[in-house]
């Protein structure tokens, strides 16, 4: 704690990048994400941490960024949707089989999805599919394509 | 949003900038509860204290006869724990049915119990696991039967600037149980939900803690059906009785999760479940 006045400065790792800048204290996670670091893949939609589609990792694990505050990211590494790429620079291998299995509708829930698909298959490459279907309670998808989605997860398991 | 956030980095230095702090102040600790409140329009004028990065709140300690877990402890953290594995088995059975994988990630028992919601479910589990929790105010600590922290619906016994440190939990051999009635079976509050520690010796009953969720204004220690429990033979038979008295024990309302009797009713079906589901587990 460095202030008693209403700013704080900032230091975590974004997509890989130190990232450094002075905030007002009581930003919302999801402001310093879409205002502040102009990254709009994550996306606000309850605000009430059902939906999913605001999440990020933050050191390693899936967290609904519009019930964080940006001070709690302070000397931690996060990574947003910009941040998930194949080994080759290119595209992930959730996000290949996203496309590859028609997962993707309207597109407003995907970012969220892949989160939190991707914080399970780090944690446990060899997930069932009960496993999946467990870990993604809370991401919902208005446009209702689950199926798709599960079976776009099995198909990501064990690629790099 | 609050006017300000200040993040102390010690127990120390939080005491330390209290008294300068603007006086609509409350603590953040996951934030999965206070949040969303805001998000729907709170006082602009407050300030919170961030703790959820204090170390002396994140950590899980075994001593001699009882394990610490820290207020700030994620509920992922306390899953992924050995020692909360061994010594609180009503609490890692609740964990699946505590809120989503993402908010497990976010949300402290800490918070939980500060929030003072009759329907949380890793408080209930602590209450039927005999848990104290531990409080500082600047310097000064005193600790509480958990069950007793709670005074109604989001009220507590919590003083101003009170911080809840952690919980205690007797090291105490023990099977436990949790069973829990939503609309969905998961990341859904409960309509009601029932948390179970034996301590069971050749296949009698030696201690029993039962608490109840979403069925009382507080979480509630069901202390008569425990005491009735005591000395009784684990047994489908004893199930079925000990669910007439927990009947006569809950206190529901109805609301927009459900109906008084209905959840009455079903706080014994719950408890008949739970100690249906530790007879095979008895004699091991």
């Amino acid at each position: 704690m460095k202030q008693l006045e209403n700013t704080f400065k900032l230091a975590c790792l974004v997509n890989g990048k130190r990232t450094e800048l002075e905030i007002d204290s009581s930003r919302s996670l999801l402001d310093l994400i879409r205002e502040d670091l102009g990254l709009k893949g994550t996306k606000e939609g309850c605000g009430e941490g059902e939906c999913g589609a605001c999440m990020v990792l933050v050191d390693g694990r899936a967290v609904n960024s519009c019930l964080m505050m940006a001070v709690q990211v302070h000397g931690k590494e996060m990574v947003t949707i910009e941040g998930i790429k194949g080994k080759d620079g290119g595209l992930h291998p959730l996000q290949k089989t996203f496309i590859a299995e028609g997962a993707v509708q309207c597109g407003f829930c995907t970012p969220g999805l892949i989160i939190a698909s991707e914080a399970l298959l780090r944690r446990n490459p060899k997930a069932t599919l009960e496993e999946i279907k467990l870990e993604l309670t809370g991401n919902l998808c208005r446009c209702t394509g689950y199926e798709k989605v599960l079976s776009a997860v099995e198909k990501a398991r064990g690629k790099k | 949003m609050p006017e300000m956030i200040v993040k102390p980095a010690t127990l120390k230095e939080l005491w330390k900038i209290l008294p300068a702090l603007p006086p609509a102040r409350r603590y953040l600790a996951g934030g999965t509860d206070i949040v969303v409140a805001c998000n729907g329009g709170c006082e602009s004028s407050e300030c919170w204290m961030d703790i959820s990065d204090i170390p002396e709140l994140k950590t899980i300690k075994e001593t001699a006869s009882s394990l610490f877990l820290g207020a700030a402890v994620k509920i992922s953290d306390l899953e992924r724990s050995a020692a909360v594995r061994k010594w609180c088995p009503a609490l890692i059975a609740a964990i699946p049915y505590y809120a989503s994988p993402s908010l497990r990630n976010m949300a402290t028992l800490g918070g939980n119990a500060g929030n003072g919601s009759p329907c949380a479910d890793g408080v209930c589990a602590l209450v039927a696991e005999g848990a104290s929790v531990l409080l500082e105010l600047k310097g000064k600590k005193r600790r509480l039967p958990l069950k007793d922290l709670f005074l109604g619906p989001k009220k507590t016994a919590l003083k101003k600037d009170e911080l809840i440190l952690g919980f205690e939990v007797p090291k105490r051999a023990r099977l436990g149980a949790y069973q829990k009635l939503s609309a969905r079976p998961y990341f859904c509050i409960s309509k009601a939900a029932v948390a179970v520690t034996l301590e069971i010796s050749g296949g009698v009953i030696k201690r029993a803690g039962i608490a109840l969720g979403s069925v009382a204004p507080v979480p509630l220690y069901a202390a008569k059906t425990a005491a009735w429990l005591a000395g009784k033979k684990l047994s489908a038979v004893t199930a079925a009785a000990a669910a007439g008295i927990v009947k006569a024990e809950a206190a529901p309302i109805t609301d927009a999760r459900s109906e008084a009797d209905y959840r009455r009713e079903m706080c014994g079906v719950l408890l008949e479940r739970a100690l249906v589901s530790l007879v095979p587990l008895a004699g091991r």
